[in-house]
């Protein structure tokens, strides 16, 4: 054995003999020998995976020698070893091709946050008091061990459950395997970046229920009803690359921008034209457009499950005339007409939808209508269209597809009886209407176990805290849903050692299933995540891959050098449609909560370029990182259109009291021109609770006020159907970046 | 012939994501001040995203512009330093030795973009946060000045690997942070004496401006005006 791998196994299996050999009383500082043989001063590189959003970008980790405190085996000391300093892209990867968000450059501070948790916490408090004690891991895998076994012994394996963010490639694997082998019912999704109306609208169309990907980069015409797919939606990087293509990278060709949205985002604010439709009438106006494109014969009418689904189709959508049109969506009859010839006339043209639009409770009309809309373009499965991202060759690559959705089950009330709840990566308590009670529903569970990193507003009800190793700490692997034309399996192995004492949740689930031993124990046979992980990409080795290698240790050593493995440039054509009958969808008005007389305003909440749904507010850099149209830092804010506030003797930093029929919020008002006149706006990810020394108590949190209106077809949450009253109720003051800086646009136009 | 480097960015391409903001903080060690120090202005951020908007609600138009240290070929930074910490490198950036500087902010004072930033205080980690710090990048106390060094570490570094291979520095291969991270590619560096890099080719656009040109102060950042979409692109 050498010495780097003896060194290793004794950190892992706390057999710490280098610490107590050089450990004397009087010396508490103790050094360990180093690690690894790193070069003071000069960099490695090293891949990894950003599991910060659904999008599964490929980092390159710039790791260096320092000198860092760490806890082994309940003692502290300071070893040198490798530490993650900066995150960037790989260039490698199919998905980013070397460019990162803003957001996954902040990542790196979870591994260093302050108040990551750092060893097990055993609840010491009442319980959801959120008050803990830290424990050993051997006392708290007992502990688990044990309630399992209850269950098993009571013949009730079904009350165990399993929650979740996004989960996806072995991690999901892992997890389905040991509730299926236990008899527990599969794992309960909580993602609020998910879009499952799309995802729904696309099984019905092209008989995909993935995220779309889009060839911007070779697309002459694009229009977007509602996504923020430059800032926050789906897979952002990859689609800004091919952005910057197509509006500048092929000399001659400029590609048109259109967005529909009625408060400007940061992606509308790039578009050639911006259109405000009333919130809800999207697919009207992609209807509308259909209309003109089919009447006047600019492109060959499609005829195919994606049309057939939508009512008045083969009539040539008669009831989508643009006068009817302009009637419901207040987009004029005459700039429809231009539209739809603007775009018939550009092809490859492409329609976009994601974010509110999908979240009224009609949303699967709209997502069908825009989907009919790229069918009469031809731009499904064509160079500059629409497509799938291809799935690797493997039996199970773990996508997110049969999970059963977390509102639904809370809702179905069949939460109840749940004895043990595992919670992974998922904030629900912070994160949903507060109609919904999702606190007093986990707090009837007699036993939660989280693997949290952090103690937040839904951890903090834990029995048991678990802490997951951080992401730069862990073998990552992760399955692309979208975002590019190859199948990718990304893989990375740890980039340094563990801070604290953590432990990966999958080795914390593999050791709990050895310990129960029988079907779960033989369910999972593999010692480590490690060995799972190797385990399954061993069939990719004799498919395509990039670079070919020949043996079976060399492709593993590939996989890893490279960031994982990547098939050549396929695309996925529109699978099958699955059969749908007669059911064919017409426009149904969107209802919302709360009578227009008293509550005047839609209530958009959107997701946060700093913190998306509120998961990354505990990053300093994120919290000082100015909102982009804003100015804002460390703060929320409402948008109020500057007539509206007028009207309503608002001004700038008044504070403002929204108020919706099931709850209220204090919040500065931001007066903003890029905002329909009926609707004001606020970001998510404010308002925490309990997030840490940097989020917490900071803000308001738009979830909280929200309405329990759902989207019909899918059930899933409708957060863009309550309406509000605004009102003034004091002062506050926003930290603008903009404040004092010189702003002279005019400037712009001399040389 | 020396490099002399520049920077062009097309404002046709941003999109405003803040990827270069982050980017920057994390390689230079840029400390976060906190809300209160914020509201006072002293937040430190090399590079900025200016956002405009123009027109009212429902034809609203926004312009992004990304903001960072012009590296000004006559800079008024430079003259008005009585210590001699801002100055001219052989290679045309603005350099600032924070030895030399005593903080008397006339810099910052001159300078017309306002990229300059004084550190009100000892930048402080809560630990173990410190452990993220770039050692190529030494932090500043208390009493400086700071602003954009167009990554000259990592200028240094691409220079030096290039000496190492005997080689020419190949167009691009000195990359700032947030040049590097930027998703659409509408930051681009490089050698301005180099006529056939890709900055030059850029800066030979009929879409280019200079941020307050009309001021003299001759800077290397040339920017590319956004296009309407029947200009198509150039």
């Amino acid at each position: 054995m050498e010495r780097r791998d003896f060194l290793k196994v004794s950190v892992l299996t706390g057999a710490t003999a280098a610490l107590s050999g050089c450990e004397k009383p009087a010396h508490k500082l103790v050094r360990f020998i180093p690690e690894e043989d790193l070069v003071p001063g000069v960099a490695t590189w090293k891949p990894s995976v950003c599991t910060l959003c659904p999008a599964g970008c490929g980092l390159m980790v710039q790791v260096l020698q320092g000198e860092a405190e760490v806890v082994r085996n309940g003692k502290r000391g300071t070893i040198q070893m490798g530490l993650a300093k900066k995150l960037e892209g790989n260039p490698n990867h199919p998905v980013n091709q070397g460019k990162l968000c803003a957001r996954g450059h902040a990542g790196l501070q979870i591994t260093y946050h302050p108040d990551r948790i750092g060893s097990p916490l055993k609840r010491s408090g009442p319980q959801g008091s959120g008050t803990f004690q830290p424990a050993t891991w051997e006392e708290s895998l007992s502990e688990v061990v044990s309630r399992l076994r209850e269950l098993q012994s009571e013949n009730r394996p079904e009350s165990l459950r399993f929650l979740s963010g996004c989960l996806r490639g072995q991690r999901h694997e892992l997890v389905r395997k040991f509730l299926s082998a236990f008899g527990a019912p599969p794992a309960m999704v909580f993602d609020p970046l998910d879009e499952p109306v799309l995802r729904q609208a696309n099984l019905l169309s092209f008989g995909q229920a993935a995220m779309p990907s889009f060839d911007l980069a070779h697309t002459s015409y694009v229009i977007s009803f509602g996504a923020d797919f430059l800032g926050t939606w789906n897979s952002p990087v990859a689609q800004s690359v091919a952005y910057g293509e197509m509006r500048q990278g092929r000399p001659g060709s400029r590609g048109k921008f259109i967005q529909v949205e009625q408060r400007m985002s940061q992606t509308g604010a790039s578009a050639d034209e911006w259109i405000a439709a009333c919130p809800g009438t999207e697919g009207v106006l992609a209807l509308g457009l259909s209309h003109v494109i089919l009447k006047e014969k600019l492109r060959t009418p499609a005829d195919n499950t994606a049309t057939r689904l939508i009512a008045g189709w083969s009539q040539g959508l008669q009831d989508y005339s643009p006068e009817q049109v302009e009637r419901k969506t207040a987009v004029p009859a005459q700039r429809i007409e231009r539209l739809a010839r603007e775009m018939a006339a550009n092809v490859p043209a492409v329609a976009i939808i994601g974010g509110s639009p999908l979240a009224n409770t009609n949303g699967l009309f709209s997502a069908l209508a825009v989907n009919a809309l790229n069918t009469l373009l031809e731009s499904v499965g064509t160079p500059g269209g629409l497509f799938f991202t291809p799935q690797p060759p493997l039996e199970n690559p773990g996508s997110l597809a049969g999970e059963s959705d977390f509102a639904s089950v809370l809702l179905g009330g069949k939460l109840d009886g749940t004895r043990v709840l595992l919670l992974h990566n998922a904030n629900p308590v912070f994160a949903t209407p507060a109609v919904w009670k999702v606190r007093d529903t986990l707090d009837k569970i007699p036993f939660i176990v989280s693997f949290g990193s952090f103690v937040d507003e839904t951890s903090q009800l834990a029995d048991l805290i678990l802490p997951d190793h951080s992401p730069l700490e862990s073998w990552l692997h992760d399955v692309p849903n979208s975002g590019t034309n190859q199948a990718v399996v990304s893989l990375a192995t740890p980039v340094m050692l563990p801070l604290h004492e953590t432990r990966a949740m999958p080795d914390t689930l593999l050791g709990i299933a050895h310990q129960l031993g029988g079907e779960v124990a033989k369910a999972l046979p593999w010692g480590n995540f490690q060995e799972m992980l190797q385990a399954s990409m061993a069939p990719l080795r004799t498919t395509e891959v990039i670079p070919p290698a020949p043996d079976p240790e060399k492709f593993w050593g590939k996989v890893q050098a490279q960031g994982g493995w990547w098939s050549d440039k396929v695309r996925r054509p529109a699978g099958p449609a699955i059969p749908h009958g007669h059911v064919v969808t017409e426009f149904v008005p969107p209802q919302f909560d709360g009578e227009e007389s008293s509550f005047p305003f839609h209530f958009q909440p959107y997701v946060s370029q700093a913190f998306l749904d509120g998961s990354l507010a505990h990053l300093p850099w994120m919290q000082e990182m100015p909102d982009v149209l804003s100015t804002v830092m460390w703060g929320t804010w409402v948008e109020i259109n500057p007539k509206t506030a007028r009207k309503l003797g608002i001004e700038q930093d008044d504070l403002v009291e929204v108020r919706s029929q099931h709850g209220r919020l204090s919040v500065p008002v931001l007066v903003s021109p890029g905002i329909a006149f009926d609707v004001v706006a606020m970001p998510m990810g404010q308002g925490h609770e309990n997030f840490g020394r940097y989020a917490s108590g900071r803000g308001a949190n738009p979830m909280a006020i929200l309405a329990p209106m759902q989207v019909a077809e899918t059930g899933s949450l409708a957060w863009a159907a309550t309406r509000v009253q605004v009102s003034k109720v004091g002062k506050a003051k926003l930290a603008l970046f903009s404040g004092g800086l010189f702003e002279r646009p005019s400037e712009l136009q001399h040389r | 012939m020396a490099h002399r480097w520049g920077m062009a960015v097309d404002l046709d391409r941003c999109t405003g994501c803040e990827a270069c903001v982050v980017a920057c903080r994390a390689e230079n060690n840029i400390p976060t001040v906190g809300e209160e120090q914020a509201q006072k202005g002293r937040a430190i951020h090399w590079i900025r995203i200016e956002r405009y908007y123009e027109g009212e609600f429902p034809d609203v138009r926004v312009k992004f512009q990304p903001v960072l240290c012009q590296q000004c070929d006559n800079a008024p930074c430079e003259p008005v330093c009585p210590t001699y910490a801002s100055y001219h490198t052989d290679e045309g950036l603005n350099g600032q030795v924070y030895n030399r500087c005593i903080g008397t902010r006339y810099c910052a004072n001159a300078c017309p973009y306002t990229v300059r930033f004084f550190n009100f205080f000892n930048p402080a980690w809560d630990k173990p946060l410190h452990l993220q710090l770039n050692p190529d990048v030494s932090l500043r106390q208390v009493g400086l000045m700071e602003k954009c060094t167009f990554c000259v570490q990592r200028i240094k570094s691409a220079e030096i690997r290039a000496k190492e291979e005997k080689r020419d520095l190949r167009d691009g291969e000195p990359e700032p942070a947030c040049v590097q991270s930027c998703p659409p590619r509408a930051l681009v560096f490089g050698d301005v004496n180099d006529p056939e890099s890709e900055l030059s080719r850029m800066a030979r656009s009929r879409r280019d401006i200079k941020l307050l040109g009309e001021l003299g102060t001759q800077p290397k950042v040339t920017y590319l005006q956004r296009n309407e979409w029947n200009d198509n692109n150039t």
